[in-house]
């Protein structure tokens, strides 16, 4: 199922400061563990990713600093900071009000039309 | 025959083109594209179809830029000046290009002020004060530039007028050497002061420090050829006016020059400051031209020395001259430094700077060992302990940046250390000019 631009675009702060959080971690990485987290449903582009990477450091969510990968080549990872984690605590409780709110809509409508099953 | 490093490469120059993308980011981008490729031909794929596919997926390289342009606000400014149909930049540049005219304006007629208490503008008393007459409004024009922060701009503008009262409550007597000293000095401490006007919150940072290094040595490029210029216009209005046998000296000296003088410099901040790209392409160059120049010279210089003994260092002026050339060549050395990319190999002119810091170091240690030799001679005095102190300082930055040089070479450590070691030593400079300007008059009693 595609999921729509929108919410793509939408969740991408969450997500990313969600795997940070767990670890450091670099943009090549960062796609690769999104697109196995969810499934192979959801699969960024690059060209959405760094630039939220970007805005995210800027807003110093999170920091960079370049570091050699097995292969020698210098690698940008990033990690987690204080804000940041603040900031994902934010986003988790808008993304709960959002999903208890749909929820309980389709709950209700539930015992009403019994249209649904869920 | 497909060439998987040389289509890689100008898949990054095409990146590059753009010119929305800092290097940073597109070697970023770069580590990206070889990751994916790597996974790929693990998977089985030649290395052709492997760029391929990751190329795609990476996606059409003005759509990253146009992505990466929202949020690279240094990047911005340059399709602002591209398309001058959006109004804030167009209304920005209007309003600093007034500023300059004002500021040009103000400065000029804040250096004829003392003339009218009867200091004479040759005067030592003149001299002293020249800073305070364009580097507070610099200070100031960077202050609505950026930004800054309150706090900030009361501590610069608190530095100003403290060292302005202070120097001139100074008395001075003959023969003057601690107030030549100082206004020698002066200056130097208060550009760091405006350094910190123009940095803002990250003047303690090395990345932004750097940076200020690289605003200096542009803006004396571009000062230095506009003051050519106004030299060049100078001596043709003094040459017109004369076949009319109307004598427009004075009117020259007590007028065009100081307000020309301060419209340089007002006019050169402004140039370095928005004008970057221009710039960016052209003062690199000149430093790549002249610092092997630099170096034969001085190679060629020493030679000489050794072949026909003579020392240099006999007359006392030498000394400075040779001081000043050691603090241009440093200057040239830190600014080919600045405009660097942190992240390019090692090339021809870091061998080539590497060079310069070794023959200054030689030039210094001469020139420290004569400056020994007088002091031991004819006893201690303000200008030779100062000299003495400058030379150090010289000694220890070049060394230590030899010595990382060489570490950098080896692979020992990454080019930024280089960067946040010259960095931090821009504070004992700072020290130092202080220390000059405000204690050796007493020192030395006001002599």
């Amino acid at each position: 199922m595609d999921i729509s631009k929108d919410l793509i675009a939408a969740s991408a702060t969450p997500l990313i400061l969600a795997i940070l959080k767990k670890q450091d971690s670099y943009g090549y990485d960062i796609i690769k563990k999104i697109k196995k987290a969810s499934n192979n449903e959801i699969i960024w582009t690059e060209g959405m990713l760094y630039p939220v990477l970007h805005r995210l450091e800027k807003n110093d969510f999170i920091e960079s600093y370049w570091e050699k990968s097995e292969a020698g080549r210098r690698r940008k990872y990033y990690s987690l900071k204080e804000r940041g984690l603040l900031e994902l605590e934010k986003h988790i409780k808008q993304w709960e009000i959002v999903y208890s709110t749909l929820s309980a809509e389709i709950y209700n409508n539930d015992e009403k039309r019994g249209e649904y099953n869920v | 025959m497909f060439d998987l490093e040389r289509d890689i490469g100008s898949w990054c120059d095409h990146l590059r083109l753009s010119g929305k993308l800092d290097e940073v980011d597109v070697i970023e981008l770069e580590n990206h594209l070889r990751e994916q490729i790597d996974e790929l031909i693990e998977n089985g794929l030649s290395e052709d179809e492997a760029f391929l596919i990751s190329v795609k997926r990476l996606g059409n390289v003005n759509m990253i830029s146009e992505e990466y342009s929202k949020v690279n606000t240094n990047a911005l400014w340059k399709q602002l000046l591209v398309d001058p149909v959006v109004t804030g930049a167009k209304k920005q540049n209007r309003r600093d290009i007034f500023l300059v005219v004002l500021f040009s304006m103000v400065a000029g007629t804040v250096a004829k002020i003392p003339t009218l208490f009867g200091i004479e503008m040759g005067s030592y008393v003149y001299f002293k004060n020249i800073s305070f007459y364009i580097l507070p409004l610099i200070a100031l024009f960077f202050v609505i530039r950026h930004d800054l922060n309150k706090k900030l701009i009361w501590y610069v503008t608190g530095f100003f007028v403290l060292t302005g009262v202070i120097i001139n409550l100074y008395p001075s007597y003959s023969p003057n050497h601690t107030e030549i000293l100082t206004a020698i000095h002066l200056p130097m401490m208060l550009w760091l002061v405006t350094g910190v006007a123009y940095l803002g919150d990250k003047w303690r940072n090395n990345k932004g420090r750097m940076n200020f290094i690289r605003f200096t040595g542009e803006s004396v490029i571009y000062g230095s050829l506009i003051m050519l210029g106004l030299i060049v216009l100078m001596m043709f209005i003094m040459m017109i006016f004369e076949s009319i046998s109307i004598d427009v000296e004075s009117f020259v000296e007590n007028y065009f020059f100081i307000y020309g003088g301060c419209a340089a410099a007002m006019i050169t901040v402004y140039l370095v400051e928005t004008k970057k790209s221009v710039v960016e392409n052209f003062a690199p160059v000149l430093a790549k031209i002249f610092s092997p120049l630099f170096l034969i010279t001085m190679v060629i210089f020493l030679m000489v020395i050794v072949i026909t003994g003579n020392s240099p260092f006999v007359e006392r002026n030498f000394l400075i001259g040779f001081d000043l050339m050691l603090v241009l060549v440093l200057g040239m050395v830190l600014y080919t430094i600045s405009a660097r990319n942190m992240y390019d190999k090692i090339n021809i002119f870091d061998y080539l700077n590497a060079a310069l810091i070794f023959i200054a170091i030689i030039v210094d240690s001469v020139a420290l060992s004569a400056i020994l030799f007088r002091l031991s001679e004819y006893g201690i005095s303000p200008n030779k302990l100062a000299a003495l102190g400058e030379n150090i300082l010289l000694l220890v930055n070049l060394a230590a940046l030899l010595w990382l040089y060489v570490r950098y070479f080896m692979s020992k450590i990454e080019f930024e250390k280089i960067e946040v070691w010259q960095t931090h030593y821009l504070t004992v400079y700072a020290a130092w000019m202080a220390i000059v300007v405000f204690v050796f008059p007493i020192i030395f009693r006001f002599n």
